[in-house]
């Protein structure tokens, strides 16, 4: 990346006036509430009860949960899209209704809420002088931004010709306009096909590799468990759980040997070995792959030699991926 | 036309000992609508989060807002407005409301044209048209836009960008104007275009069966037309644009050394009679509002008439009206208004006529010669209403005298010599404007100090009647049971005409003006209500606004027949507007009722803008210039306007959650 493209907005707005403010924590919730009240003031939901969060610099959150959970209501509390019951939301130390935070933030929202007439082209020079940045700046890095998600060759088409999974990516790229700190994906994968869940995995991997801190919720555990280092799982409200994936997902109490090219007359012995050491052989067997493994192996396949592609071959290749 | 205020800007604006001024009244409206909005906003707030935490998120917005406004960034204004106007030409609003503006002018253009004078159908309807288009069109834009927004979220990724509440608003209403601006001046243009092109004819002189033009004499016109003093015989054009001319032969005396007369194309012929020239031309009289220059190439039966297009349609008179207008009674007492001849019609003030000390004195002010383009002779306007009390020849005219002053203002030291003309007999007519030449040189007399006649003689307007800036004109009626009807725009010293293209454009600017206020009073709307309710507010506040006089009648309390109830009650009852209603509780009640209705509904007709102040189409119409005090006026009524509702819409969406 260029250094133009990359350069901070320089503002004075950014200035940071909260004493306590802790530059390694990036987003900090305490005690936020939030409930959906109708017309006449009477309470529809409580859709988040109290939840604490810290959010630390560099790191991918996920926050999971089923529907209704308070996901999404958490992100939009974030984002000061909705005004919290009760605690506070601070994200850069600041209140998370204050507007300059936003410089350092980029949002990709559940559907990709984006103007159906524009072209890809304009939506990003949109979205970048809402940023109120230079003009050439504007170009260079929408032009980067458009290559990057993979939509160069329709960038002067208006979105409303676009599938779901090219809005998704442009989405992307104008979350992503300002090269912010902090990145918000409500749902990222949603809409995608196995390869641009894949893309989109890799592109939030990348944002880690570039320091930058990423918030994500979705209910899509594999995507979850993919690319954070740590989860809060909501359910009705409430925060059920918190920690890192690994240390969140690791099975006590069970041992898993991973080996290659072992012929079938080891399994026994192994089995033996395990028996004597009082241990309980619950499988030996071959692993599996993925099916998302799989798909994407035929894909990238495919792409290398285009035309049919014979059945046996097909069944081959399985074979071969899952060695 | 009628033409009840004559805004003088500071005078409106800071008042005097009369009325108050509007900036002060502007003042207090705002210090009124802060603590409104102030004690609104904590009581909802009170409401949601009670009053401690309440006063605490008042303090917040209202802390907040300062910096909103000091921090705009013109760039994501212009974005947002830039988003706005493309989706408004991308979503084929704008050709839509093109396409039915060509198609009103393409079929509208087969029904109007013709009659008494086709130049006022012709701008009406396009000032009409191009005022509802435009004003439909930016309403229905203003109060869809940001609901369409919120309802497809689209909101979210630009409210997560630093874009200010501030900047959401302004970038809306900046884009729709600038939208309305483009349009309304295309419109204007084609518009224009469209009335020239409409208004434009000649004529054909008529001839006899045998292919030859005949000059009848003068009596044998059985036209009811009056011909020129020095006509000698005359004929018409052919029909042509729903109208004919009729076309004098003029004697034309001149002596042998004066130049002959300016229109040379249009001279017959001419003869030496003794030391004098008679010239004998053409003259085209007026019909539907307008003339024509007519030029005569060859003589007798070879004589070929040449008529120019029309002329006189274009025209934006810039009237000197007088600084007050004063009645008098039959006993000579002054009265603010004249005689009243019926409730159908209270525009216009009465005088009697005959020998009566009954008049209308106009008292002009800065009346200096810098202003007429040709001081010899001035151009006097009149357009008198008569009232006959005896039945009589309807087309015989009414006799009235106009007679000129010195005066001085009060507190002003006497002239040591006023100056009074002779009386200059007239005679008028109902609904026409009548255009008298006042000779710079008039004769008249002087009095002293004391009233004591001094001299007569010939006497200079300005520098011997005027010198202080201050003029009298009185209008008598000399008909005995007559009545002359006046107001204080009915008559007028005409300036030098404005440029016509300069008075059409300030006519568009009044309805870009009404459009600037449907904007703000639609994109602020529609932060805290859904489209259909945006539309119906404005929709409403349009009509309020257009119609605010004669709804405010209805809000006086001595209007007979009651409010809504009580003249639904009448006519289910049959009872007649002033028949005593017999006391009872439930009268007692409904009046109640009516009571509390009319003054809402009084109070909504002073909250609405006043567009009648911002709708200049009847001067357009009637050949007026809208002077510079006028536009001014109507200019900062707009600004406030747009100003209140441009932060009522800011705070309404600060306050709001997006993702509702």
């Amino acid at each position: 990346m260029t250094e133009k493209s990359t350069q901070k907005i320089p503002s004075d707005k950014l200035i940071q006036t909260n004493p306590d403010y802790n530059p390694d924590v990036i987003v900090e919730t305490q005690n936020l509430s939030k409930i959906y009240r109708d017309f006449w003031g009477r309470q529809k939901v409580r859709a988040l009860k109290a939840l604490d969060l810290e959010v630390r610099k560099g790191e991918i959150f996920g926050l999971l949960g089923p529907n209704g959970s308070g996901k999404s209501t958490t992100i939009k509390l974030l984002l000061g899209l909705l005004f919290p019951t009760s605690g506070r939301a601070l994200v850069f130390g600041k209140d998370a209704t204050e507007t300059t935070k936003n410089e350092r933030i980029g949002y990709l929202p559940e559907e990709s809420y984006l103007y159906k007439f524009l072209t890809a082209e304009e939506t990003m020079d949109f979205y970048g002088r809402l940023f109120d940045m230079p003009a050439d700046v504007r170009r260079q890095r929408s032009d980067e931004l458009i290559r990057k998600v993979g939509l160069h060759w329709a960038r002067r088409r208006q979105l409303k010709e676009y599938s779901k999974g090219m809005v998704r990516r442009i989405g992307l790229a104008q979350a992503l306009i300002n090269d912010p700190d902090l990145v918000l994906l409500d749902e990222p994968t949603s809409g995608l096909d196995p390869l641009g869940t894949r893309e989109m995995k890799d592109m939030i991997l990348e944002l880690k590799a570039q320091n930058k801190t990423v918030i994500m919720c979705s209910h899509l555990l594999a995507d979850v468990q993919d690319v954070c280092d740590r989860i809060a799982i909501l359910y009705q409200g409430d925060l059920k759980e918190l920690g890192a994936v690994n240390d969140l997902l690791q099975v006590s109490g069970e041992t898993s040997v991973r080996a290659r090219k072992l012929p079938d007359s080891a399994h026994k012995e192994i089995a033996e070995v395990i028996a004597r050491h009082g241990g309980e052989v619950l499988s030996i067997e071959n692993p599996r792959t993925t099916l998302e493994e799989l798909f994407l192996n035929i894909v990238r396949e495919s792409e290398e030699r285009p035309g049919r592609r014979a059945a046996a071959a097909a069944g081959e290749g399985g074979t071969e991926s899952g060695r | 036309m009628v033409v009840k205020d004559f805004p003088d800007l500071m005078r409106w604006l800071f008042g005097d000992s009369t009325r108050t001024g509007a900036f002060l009244i502007l003042l207090l409206l705002i210090l009124a609508s802060s603590l409104f909005g102030l004690f609104f906003g904590f009581l909802v707030a009170s409401f949601r989060h009670g009053p401690a935490e309440a006063f605490y998120t008042v303090a917040k917005v209202v802390a907040g807002a300062i910096p909103d406004w000091i921090h705009i960034s013109y760039r994501r204004i212009f974005a947002i407005a830039g988003l706005a106007i493309k989706e408004a030409i991308r979503r084929r609003v704008i050709l839509v409301a093109f396409l039915i503006f060509a198609l009103s002018l393409l079929f509208g253009g087969w029904f109007i044209g013709g009659g008494e004078h086709p130049d006022r159908v012709y701008i009406n309807f396009v000032m009409w048209g191009t005022q509802l288009l435009i004003l439909m069109l930016v309403m229905l834009i203003s109060a869809f836009s940001l609901p369409d927004d919120i309802r497809n979220k689209t909101i979210y990724t630009v409210s997560t960008k630093p874009v200010r509440i501030s900047e959401i608003v302004l970038g809306r209403i900046v884009g729709f104007a600038i939208l309305g601006t483009g349009l309304l001046a295309v419109m204007g243009i084609i518009s224009l275009l469209f009335v020239w092109r409409g208004l434009s004819h000649t004529h054909q002189i008529a001839v006899n069966d045998g292919g030859q033009v005949e000059f009848q004499p003068v009596d044998r016109l059985a036209t009811g037309h009056r011909a020129s003093d020095n006509a000698i015989s005359g004929t018409t054009t052919l029909f042509d644009s729903g109208h004919r001319h009729y076309v004098e032969v003029v004697e034309d005396v001149r002596g042998i050394d004066d130049p002959p007369p300016a229109d040379t194309e249009s001279i017959l012929s001419q003869e030496t009679r003794g030391d004098k020239i008679v010239y004998q031309r053409l003259q085209v009289m007026h019909a539907s509002g307008h003339s024509h220059n007519v030029a005569v190439t060859g003589k007798g039966e070879a004589a070929v008439y040449d008529f120019s297009d029309a002329k006189g349609f274009f025209r934006a008179r810039k009237p000197k009206y007088a600084e007050m207008l004063v009645f008098f009674d039959r006993q000579g007492e002054p009265k603010r208004e004249g005689m009243s001849t019926g409730d159908e019609w209270t525009y216009l003030g009465f005088i009697d006529g005959g020998i009566t000390l009954s008049r209308a004195e106009y008292l002009f002010n800065n009346f200096s010669a810098d202003d007429f383009s040709s001081t010899d002779v001035l151009p006097l306007e009149l357009k008198l209403g008569v009232y006959r009390s005896h039945k009589g020849d309807i087309n015989t005219r009414i006799r009235a005298g106009l007679q000129i002053e010195s005066f001085t203002g009060e507190n002003e030291t006497a002239l040591p010599r006023r100056f009074r003309s002779e009386v200059m007999e007239f005679e008028t007519e109902e609904d026409i404007i009548q255009v008298k030449g006042i000779p710079r040189k008039i004769p008249g007399q002087i009095y002293g100090p004391e009233g004591e006649l001094i001299e007569s003689g010939i006497y200079d307007l300005f520098d011997d009647f005027a010198p202080n800036g201050r003029l009298k004109l009185t209008v008598r009626c000399m008909d005995q049971s007559q009545y002359l009807g006046m107001a204080r725009a009915s008559v007028y010293f005409r300036l030098t005409d404005r440029p016509y293209w300069l008075n059409f454009a300030r006519g568009y600017i009044g309805i870009w003006m009404q459009m600037m206020i449907v904007i703000c009073l639609g994109v602020s709307l529609s932060t805290f209500l859904s489209s259909p309710v945006t539309m119906l507010g404005t929709v409403c506040a349009i009509i309020f606004g257009f119609f605010s006089e004669s709804i405010k009648k209805l809000t006086v309390p001595e209007v007979s027949g009651g409010g809504p109830v009580e003249s639904f009650y009448r006519l289910v009852t049959q009872k007649n507007q002033e028949e005593a209603l017999s006391r009872s509780l439930s009268v007692d009640a409904m009046e109640q009722i009516d009571k509390l209705f009319i003054s809402m509904v009084g109070a909504v007709t002073r909250i609405v803008p006043d567009f009648s102040r911002l709708d200049f189409s009847d001067f357009l119409t009637y050949g007026y210039f809208v002077d510079n005090d006028r536009l001014a006026v109507a200019f900062l009524i707009s600004f406030a306007f747009c100003t209140g509702l441009t932060l009522m819409g800011y705070f309404c969406l600060k306050t709001r959650e997006l993702a509702g």
